[in-house]
């Protein structure tokens, strides 16, 4: 299955793209995802997942999830 | 509980103040302006970002559970995104209710609430000053 993976901020400089989608596994978690596609990339404590734009947990598989976004600290006002 | 959000590229517009109830005894309005200095440095604006979907869903989220502790009428809320100079208003939120208690504590816990849950980023890099 694809999903579609969105990054802000901060985020869109380190991963080099703002919007992608990628081929995935309905039992991978967000976690494995972006490791395998960014290995690089460390979400760290900060760093949030949003799975169907609603805050998930880094480690629940996505199951049949067609959109990630990584959310860094918010920042609006 | 009524309520609009919106997100907008252009400068925020004020609503008049036209109220669906005739018990609405308390108006609150805050406007967010870009300050002139971002952590110390001098600034010609700022640049907003946002996941606008999510952040929609997110406000009613909020707006849901808020409505529970502080029951209000109205709320209004506007984002500006985009480029937004200096002493432009960046948020504008209007929030109506019968008492002033409600409105105010509303308000309050709703502005701490977009600056820990509501998917929106600023940035200044690009617009510094000298």
């Amino acid at each position: 299955m694809k999903i579609k993976v969105l990054t802000f901020a901060q985020t869109r400089t380190q991963l080099g793209f703002g919007e992608k989608d990628f081929e995935c596994d309905a039992s991978e978690t967000p976690r494995q995802i972006f490791h395998r596609i960014a290995p690089q990339f460390d979400p760290g404590k900060t760093i949030r997942v949003a799975v169907d734009q609603e805050y998930a947990d880094w480690d629940k598989p996505i199951g049949n999830a067609t959109e990630l976004a990584l959310i860094p600290p918010v920042s609006g006002g | 509980m009524k309520t609009e959000i919106q997100f907008t590229n252009s400068a925020i517009a004020v609503p008049p103040p036209k109220f669906s109830s005739k018990e609405i005894g308390a108006v609150v309005e805050f406007s967010g302006l870009v300050r002139e200095l971002e952590n110390g440095q001098k600034i010609l604006g700022l640049h907003y970002e946002a996941h606008a979907a999510m952040a929609k869903k997110e406000l009613e989220k909020i707006f849901r559970e808020l409505d529970v502790k502080h029951p209000c009428e109205e709320i209004y809320f506007s984002h500006r995104l985009g480029w937004v100079p200096v002493g432009e208003a960046s948020l504008f939120i209007c929030i109506a209710a019968r008492h002033r208690q409600a409105a105010l504590a509303l308000m309050a816990e709703l502005i701490d609430r977009l600056k820990t849950d509501v998917p929106v980023w600023k940035s200044s890099a690009a617009s510094t000053s000298q």
